[in-house]
């Protein structure tokens, strides 16, 4: 029984007694008070509610995969949009003052949807740096369109997510996997290498890994043995790898990201095959490094855009990052984030807050100086990069080719055949 | 007239209990940043505490005992004030209906799981099979509402490959079986190109009798068209499920459940049961999955993981199992809590899987436990 004053006994078991009817008291006197407060909270929520509301700053949106296999990344780039904001904020000539609004997607594409509906409708979040993983992208360009916001990808890299639609929201700073495998497929036929096994993960970044690395290298005359496909989630690699070693290829092109490049990389050393490892750019990550050990020497991968190791704005990046004391490292597609970070609170500077102006400076975007390089964007707002970096790891770090004692032939690729 | 307000006047703090929590998720829905949600929650856990302490939950069940209608009405009106409210929230909209797919997903996994005790691990696979029929069938332009229908049915049959193996199987193993359909349905679909591979495919918004619902509802959110919808259904399928419950349908069912030898003894057919059960469930939930991927407009294999069907069986069982009325709360908690946490980004599934553990440790039968069978009004009472 619900009974503003006292809980009185009678009252209780008149509930308990299910089959009497209920009798109320009516709310008169001194009850009006626990009442009234009762209301009073109500309206707490409500204040609560609408207080929420913080209209000085500028608010940017960064969509990535903060838990899940792939969190190294997008933890990374998280780190780096927040580092362009706080750049931003602390610079006296910058208009406008930015908040960042870090959003999950798992990596998945329906919770990527959800984050970027979140993002897009809510008209204090002028844009989006969005996406690490394809899947995802794919399916939220279509929500960027609908509510207008322009977004840049920093890590995404099938071609489709630009070219497949002609939204002019969609904007990307990094490049597409077929001019990483274009590059990757030329540099391995001219060090001298001639037949490949191919291991890609059945995602859409594997499999989009296999098809144009496959088309590249027989352009320029690379032999392709074999051909494996592999859940995303596999642990063990032994069957694909046990057929791998009785083909004999020179090198094992791996079409994935780090979780499963660690294992496959590993099995490979239990069974000895000798071969080189390749990876794509979905590897270039701290802790593919700490995953294989020792192991992850020699190991060549391949991204777009030039290294921000050799760029004078790319230094200072690097500087700065480790000056704020991130707990994680900026992975390989922190500059990118970075950047894209930038190009968006130049973009707002220039436009002031309004969606669809920022939209239209971004695809007039040619020649902009960034951490990555130049960055022009195509009618498609695809960043038309020149530069694919090539890395190999030396030491337990990824090192850029050119700069690498493997480019001098101090040391070779060529492993020992261990037995 | 005099009477409405004299009934009004009786059950006052059902209805301000009804309304308040009406308004405590619409705050929740809206809140954003750290500050905000912590003071929510402590408020909320202040006003629980408080209608808790004065006994006022049970009054609320008393009312719903007893006018039933009255109830209705009520839940009705906090519902439309909700809406009314949230009307141009596309986010919020866009969870609530995510809720109201994702409970009548759940009453499908209830009336397997909760009615006739087959587990189904499966449950994501299912959805996923009413959203890629959808999908293929609205690109060669199929009226909506029967792809819609279509998306269920296509479940349904899916399901009836693995009736065979459930059949033979018991207990462990046959939950067994339904977790390799899982495994098996994604990497299906992330091999098959005509399927749109790994990268899914699109689908074009909802379109019936004229009612495009990629278009503004009466000046809200186009959303709202999918939240109408998507209730609607889920008010159907609930009410159908708990007609099924009390009918001698549910009655074998219970039996077939708690004991398979006795209930067969008893002339039971236990085989035709079970098919009943799993169709039906497979029904419901290929019916929801079309509808949400009609909403989403974009589905990918990784959408319909293993893991997605873990999420859909702890729903049902934080709920509590066989509970229908549970499973609404269960859902909105474990749909709409991992969303609101995204303001501690990448630590916020640890803190949603410790409030999890925390609610089962408090309830372990469930927020809300199946009461038991009544057969007729004051059944057990002494």
């Amino acid at each position: 029984m619900c009974n503003f004053g006292s809980i009185d006994n009678k009252a209780r078991s008149a509930y308990a007694d299910r089959d009497s009817p209920v009798k109320m008291t009516p709310f008169v006197g001194g009850e009006n008070m626990l009442n009234r407060g009762f209301l009073i909270f109500s309206f707490c929520l409500l204040v609560v509610g609408c207080s929420s509301e913080d209209g000085s700053a500028v608010k940017i949106g960064f969509i990535g995969p903060l838990t899940g296999g792939v969190s190294a990344n997008g933890i990374g780039g998280r780190n780096s949009v927040d580092l362009a904001i706080k750049l931003a904020n602390a610079d006296v000539t910058k208009q406008y003052k930015y908040q960042l609004v870090a959003l999950d997607d798992e990596c998945k594409p329906n919770i990527g949807i959800q984050v970027a509906t979140k993002a897009a409708a809510d008209s204090s979040i002028l844009g989006a740096v969005a996406h690490y993983c394809s899947a995802v992208a794919v399916g939220t360009v279509d929500v960027f369109h609908k509510f207008a916001m322009p977004m840049i990808v920093w890590g995404a890299v099938l071609p489709k997510i630009t070219y497949g639609n002609d939204y002019p929201e969609v904007h990307r700073v990094n490049g597409t996997m077929i001019n990483q495998n274009d590059v990757a497929a030329k540099f391995m036929v001219d060090l001298g290498y001639k037949t490949w096994a191919i291991i890609h993960d059945t995602t859409d970044y594997g499999k989009g890994h296999d098809k144009y690395f496959t088309e590249s290298l027989e352009k320029y005359g690379g032999i392709v043995l074999g051909r494996f496909g592999v859940t995303a989630d596999q642990q063990d690699f032994n069957a694909e790898l046990t057929k791998i070693k009785a083909l004999e290829p020179d090198v094992i092109y791996f079409g994935g990201i780090t979780p499963i490049g660690v294992r496959v990389r590993t099995q490979m050393d239990r069974l000895n095959i000798p071969a080189i490892f390749q990876g794509t750019s979905g590897i270039i990550s701290d802790a593919y490094i700490e995953g294989a050990g020792t192991l992850a020497e020699g190991t060549l991968a391949f991204r777009e855009g030039d290294s921000a190791e050799r760029l004078p704005g790319g230094k200072m990046f690097l500087a700065e990052y480790d000056r704020n004391n991130y707990s994680s490292p900026p992975e390989a597609y922190g500059p990118f984030a970075f950047a894209a970070a930038n190009l968006l609170i130049d973009a707002i500077e220039s436009e002031g807050p309004d969606r669809k102006k920022i939209t239209s400076y971004l695809n007039k975007v040619r020649n902009y100086n960034s951490v990555i390089g130049k960055i022009t964007f195509d009618e498609n707002g695809q960043n038309m990069v020149p530069l694919i970096t090539r890395f190999v790891v030396q030491d337990g770090k990824w090192k850029i080719w050119e700069m690498s004692e493997y480019a001098d032939n101090i040391r070779s690729l060529n492993r020992q055949n261990p037995k | 007239m005099r009477n409405v307000i004299l009934r009004v006047k009786e059950r006052f703090v059902s209805i301000s209990v009804i309304f308040v929590t009406a308004i405590f998720l619409t705050v929740f829905l809206l809140v954003e940043d750290e500050l905000s949600f912590t003071v929510l929650m402590l408020v909320g856990g202040g006003l629980f505490y408080f209608v808790k302490r004065r006994d006022c939950f049970k009054e609320v069940i008393v009312f719903a005992r007893q006018s039933r209608y009255g109830f209705l009405i009520c839940i009705f009106l906090a519902l439309l004030t909700v809406l009314i409210i949230l009307r141009n929230e596309h986010f919020a909209l866009f969870m609530i209906a995510s809720v109201a797919l994702y409970s009548t997903v759940c009453f499908g996994l209830t009336i397997q799981l909760g009615y006739a005790g087959l587990t189904n691990f499966a449950g994501a696979a299912f959805f996923g099979v009413g959203g890629y029929a959808i999908a293929v069938l609205s690109s060669e332009n199929f009226p909506d509402i029967l792809s819609v229908l279509t998306g269920g049915f296509m479940a349904a049959l899916v399901g009836s490959v693995l009736i065979l193996p459930i059949l033979r199987t018991r207990g462990h193993y046959a939950a067994l079986v339904t977790i390799a359909f899982a495994l098996l349905f994604k990497t299906f679909l992330e091999l098959n190109d005509t399927l749109g591979g790994p990268q899914g495919l699109k689908i074009s918004s909802m379109n019936m009798f004229g009612w495009d619902f990629g278009k503004s509802f009466f000046g809200g959110s186009f959303y709202l068209n999918y939240v109408l919808f998507s209730l609607l259904v889920m008010v159907s399928i609930f009410t159908l499920t708990r007609l099924l419950e009390k009918s001698w349908i549910g009655l074998h069912w219970d039996a077939l459940r708690i004991d398979e030898i006795s209930s067969a003894s008893f002339g039971i057919n236990i085989s035709s049961w079970k098919i009943l059960a799993f169709t039906l469930g497979n029904f419901f939930i290929g019916l929801s999955g079309a509808l949400y991927a009609k909403m989403l407009g974009h589905i990918a294999p990784t959408n319909f993981t293993f893991g997605d069907s873990l999420i859909l069986i702890s729903i049902v069982i934080l709920g509590g199992i066989g509970n229908p009325w549970g499973v609404i709360p269960a859902a909105f908690l474990i749909i709409v809590l991992p969303e609101k946490l995204q303001f501690i980004q990448e630590y916020r599934l640890l803190l949603f899987a410790l409030l999890v553990i925390l609610v089962l440790l408090y309830r372990p039968d469930g927020l809300f436990k199946k009461a038991l069978r009544s057969f007729y009004r004051g059944w057990g009472k002494v």
